[in-house]
């Protein structure tokens, strides 16, 4: 009978149907949706406090220093190390409810200027949004990290430095530790008071490298080769630094003052908050050729007191510059 | 991927010179063939006037400086729909809509405007098309309008508020949406192994473009459904279909360059695998995936315009069971496993009757401090501003009080378990009865791995007590139940339990000739704690507001008279009564009063 053998058929082809959409429909995604309930109406509490593997970290020789710490739930936690010395402050960021390998290391870089130096630094872990407890760990730095790039000048003494102080309005400036350096001991101090010869200009220093020769540049491409320096604003109103790249223009491989070709980086008004900045630039920016950037021979800073803005008498004007060094391929990192 | 609509006529015009034997779809819900009545211009329509007073009493009125405790609104509606009728196979109608809002005189608040416009007819005897304002639904999974919340068996004395919110909104009855379109069906009858095609396809624009940065979006898709004849002693037969509903902005309109894309396919079966001695068994199911983007659309100067996803999510859906009719007996009964996957979108499908994140239409802020009034059985009774048939292009807020288990009905994403339905209605018989339930689980956490677990039971039944007891007068009861329970294991903040119980009362009784008197009441108490989510991006979850806590009541009672002068135009007094308490804030209690008549014509 036909309809004896449709029915084994129309069940074959019906069990058939269901198997395959069955097959299809039953993968889905299964990993939760949304934020974790717990991180956000769970009830907060430090597990473990703040703690690092190791209690002296040497960042010259490469080591690091990984933090560990629990929480209750996820959340929004800050690492704060501060240089005890230098000031200097490292901030790691991160969401989670575990500080570990993965997202709590220090390779010594600092987020805000200075550089941290061989001090000892505390490190303090908070969470803003449950205004937690803080809880610390201290570390001794024997040897801060080495920055990758050529150092032109970190003024920690022995520097080649002309000092151009030629109306006298220098007041207490040259090589100084008055206030904790961008990069090691000591920095230069430009200060004075435009008021000998009121023109705007306070003073000048020539910084020659230790060679007293061309500067060996980590690249010879312009547009690869970036020239930093860190700028300390003491927030004295009216003040200008303006740095310059010397070149060698005549081809006798050294400095000779008013010879030379000057490249300007810009004028920098120096009222930001008081602390270091770190300034950067490819030289290309500056106007050098490779031929140019091959024969750096020297760095002009100039103290400039803002004259059309000064009151009488003018007030002093004053910045810091140190760590003035060349990199290749990036700015400098922090 | 515009290829649904283009593909659809392609197939469309390949068709129809194979037709042997065409007929003409059956257009579901009485609307008049457009050859059932001969040529002519005839005028129908709906006039409405109705007039209430609302107070506003409880705890915290009496403690409401603020607040004022009584209004009163009210409109006078005429719609006059003029339809035309050149020749037997074409039809053309509008309906001009003439209000003016109770006070509003001398112009002050009166409207005119053109509420429908639509033309229809027939093809060569074959080929059924509608342009215009048209309703539509296709499957549950692809275009599809859910069940209201609120309730399950209104009873009579709330339905006429219903029943405004519902010409208002263009909610028929049968689950369709209203869309601005064109949509083309036909069918063809065969002598062999098959016994009907049908074939339908539409393409509808849900939204104009503004000329900047929203784009016109449309609908388009349709179904082509195949019916076996019936084989062998057991009366075997296969009813086949497939369908498309495609949603997408076009990014050529105005100056958008981004949009949605949802395309949604299913297939469908009902096999019949028996049909013996009054007694029926049928294969059923639905199957289909859908895959929902957003696009965005580049335009370089010196290149041809490129179109790309920003975001894609696809996902798959499974509903497949048995279902027995036994007919004598009057019992219809199925047995569903579902599994719709928590990435499923269906904007046609999915989208809800209510809008929870609308204002109320009356008193929406209440109390001193001007607090957002929950939204209530009152106002999901009557008020028509927090009512929409929009299509939205992500889930929609829902409250988990009214509707927890399928609050976007059973295309309600990230479900899995098992439903089952019957049906009561015997042949001749007074009593119809009807029971639906649910025992769900998620399939996806909802910020947690731990998953909830959903139980709904909604029963209905129709109790004609004047047929029962053999008097010559209308005389019927309803009730309605609904008892949901959401439960969720894991740590203390990841738990949740919540239950809510919706009772539904009715009686109507024909005092006098024609005169009813008209008593209900509606109570829903909920108890217990939910995480509703926020949505984005179709249906991800973007953020957990506050715990939703609940432990409160209220009620909606109503007694009142109506007068039927004919079948379709009534009058009706009422008085209803509307509590609010929540344990937790007793000092928030408030309670609504309103009186209002209301005459009602179809003519």
């Amino acid at each position: 009978m036909p309809s004896l053998s449709f029915t084994p058929r129309l069940l074959t082809a019906a069990l058939a149907l269901v198997v395959i959409f069955g097959a299809t429909g039953c993968d889905h995604v299964t990993d939760p949706d949304g934020p974790r309930l717990i991180d956000t109406f769970g009830p907060f509490a430090i597990g473990d406090p703040v703690g690092a593997d190791r209690a002296t970290v040497d960042f010259a020789a490469g080591q690091q220093v990984v933090f560990s710490g629990t929480f209750s739930k996820q959340v929004d936690w800050v690492l704060e190390i501060t240089g005890l010395e230098s000031g200097a402050v490292r901030r790691i960021e991160g969401f989670s409810d575990e500080l570990n390998a993965t997202n709590a290391v220090w390779q010594g870089r600092t987020t805000n200027l200075p550089f941290f130096k061989q001090e000892d630094v505390e490190a303090a872990l908070f969470v803003p949004s449950e205004n937690s407890d803080t809880t610390r760990v201290t570390i001794a730095v024997d040897a801060p990290r080495t920055y990758p790039g050529n150092v032109f000048s970190d003024f920690e003494g022995g520097e080649d430095i002309f000092i151009g102080n030629f109306e006298f309005e220098f007041e207490n400036a040259g090589i100084s530790n008055e206030v904790p350096a961008g990069e090691g001991e000591t920095f230069y101090l430009m200060r004075g008071t435009d008021d000998v010869v009121r023109n705007f200009f306070a003073g000048l220093i020539d910084v020659r490298p230790d060679n007293g020769g061309i500067f060996d540049v980590p690249t010879t491409v312009p547009e690869d080769l970036y020239f930093n320096f860190m700028i300390r604003s003491f927030e004295t109103d009216f003040t200008i630094a303006v740095v310059q790249l010397v070149v060698d223009d005549n081809g006798t491989g050294a400095y000779e003052l008013d010879q030379d070709a000057i490249f300007p980086f810009g004028d920098i008004e120096v009222d930001f908050e008081e602390g270091w900045r770190l300034f950067s630039k490819p030289v290309s920016e500056l106007g050098l050729s490779e031929e140019e950037a091959q024969n750096i021979v020297g760095v002009r800073v100039v103290l400039i007191s803002d004259a059309n803005s000064q009151p009488t008498p003018a007030l002093q004007v004053a910045f810091g510059i140190d760590y003035i060094t060349f990199t290749a391929g990036s700015p400098l990192e922090l | 991927m515009r290829f649904p609509l283009r593909h659809a006529l392609l197939l469309l015009a390949l068709v129809l010179p194979l037709g042997v034997s065409a007929q003409g779809t059956d257009t579901p819900g009485g609307e008049p063939e457009a050859e059932a009545t001969g040529p002519g211009i005839r005028f129908n329509g709906l006039g409405r006037t109705f007039i209430q007073q609302t107070d506003l009493g409880g705890t915290l009125a009496e403690a409401d400086t603020v607040t004022s405790e009584t209004r009163a609104d009210g409109e006078f509606l005429l719609d006059l729909a003029v339809n035309a009728q050149p020749n037997r196979v074409t039809e053309v109608q509008g309906v001009i809509r003439l209000r003016n809002e109770f006070g509003g005189f001398f112009g002050s608040g009166v409207t005119v405007e053109l509420r429908e416009l639509w033309a229809r007819g027939i093809i060569a005897d074959a080929v059924r098309y509608r342009l215009g304002d048209m309703n539509l639904a296709l499957t549950p999974y692809t275009v599809f309008l859910p069940d209201e919340d609120g309730t399950v068996n209104t009873p009579e004395i709330f339905q006429p508020q219903r029943e405004i919110i519902d010409y208002e909104e263009f909610y028929t009855g049968r689950n369709e949406r209203r869309f601005q379109g064109g949509r083309v069906d036909f069918g063809l009858n065969f002598d062999q192994v098959l016994s009907a095609v049908e074939v339908r396809t539409f393409l509808a624009r849900l939204r104009g473009t503004d000329f900047s940065t929203t784009p016109t979006r449309l609908l388009s898709g349709g179904r082509v459904g195949a019916t076996s004849r019936p084989i062998g002693p057991f009366g075997n037969q296969a009813t086949l279909g497939a369908n498309l509903a495609y949603t997408w902005d076009d990014l050529e309109s105005g100056d958008a360059n981004s949009g949605i894309r949802n395309i949604v396919y299913t297939f469908d079966a009902d096999i019949r695998l028996l049909d013996q001695d009054g007694l029926a068994l049928h294969l059923k199911g639905e199957a289909g995936e859908s895959i929902a983007a957003v696009r965005e659309r580049m335009e370089p100067a010196d290149a041809e315009p490129t179109e790309e996803n920003l975001f894609s999510d696809d996902d798959t859906f499974i509903e497949a069971g048995l279902a027995a009719d036994l007919k004598g007996a009057g019992l219809n009964v199925s047995a569903m496993f579902v599994n719709v996957g928590p990435e499923f979108y269906s904007a046609a499908a999915q989208s809800k009757r209510v809008d929870y994140g609308r204002a109320l239409g009356s008193f929406a802020r209440i109390g001193n401090d001007r607090a957002a009034r929950r939204f209530g059985l009152f106002d999901l009774s009557r008020d028509e501003s927090i009512y929409t048939f929009r299509v939205a292009d992500e889930l929609m807020p829902y409250d988990p009080r009214y509707s927890n288990t399928l609050p976007y009905g059973r295309a309600t994403p990230n479900r899995r378990g098992v439903r089952v339905d019957a049906a009561y209605a015997p042949e001749g018989g007074p009593i119809t009865a009807g029971l639906e339930a649910a025992f769900l689980r998620e399939i996806r956490g909802q910020g947690t791995e731990e998953l909830k677990d959903f139980l709904l039971v909604r029963a209905e039944a129709d109790v004609p007590i004047g047929q029962i007891a053999s008097l010559d007068r209308r005389i019927g009861a309803t009730l309605g139940l609904q008892v949901e329970n959401t439960s969720r294991g894991g740590v203390p903040v990841e738990a949740v339990d919540l239950t809510s119980v919706l009772f539904e009362a009715g009686l109507s009784a024909e005092v006098y000739d024609r005169l009813d008197v008209l008593l209900g009441a509606t109570l829903r108490q909920s108890s217990g704690r939910d995480y509703v989510p926020q949505y984005i991006d179709f249906n991800d979850i973007r953020r957990f507001p506050a715990p939703f806590v609940t432990d409160d009541q209220e009620s909606l009672l109503g007694a009142g008279i109506r007068y039927r002068f004919a079948d379709q135009v009534y009058l009706t007094v009422q008085y209803q009564s509307y509590s609010y308490g929540d344990d937790a804030t007793p000092e928030d209690d408030y309670r609504l009063g309103q009186v209002f008549a209301l005459y009602s014509m179809n003519f």
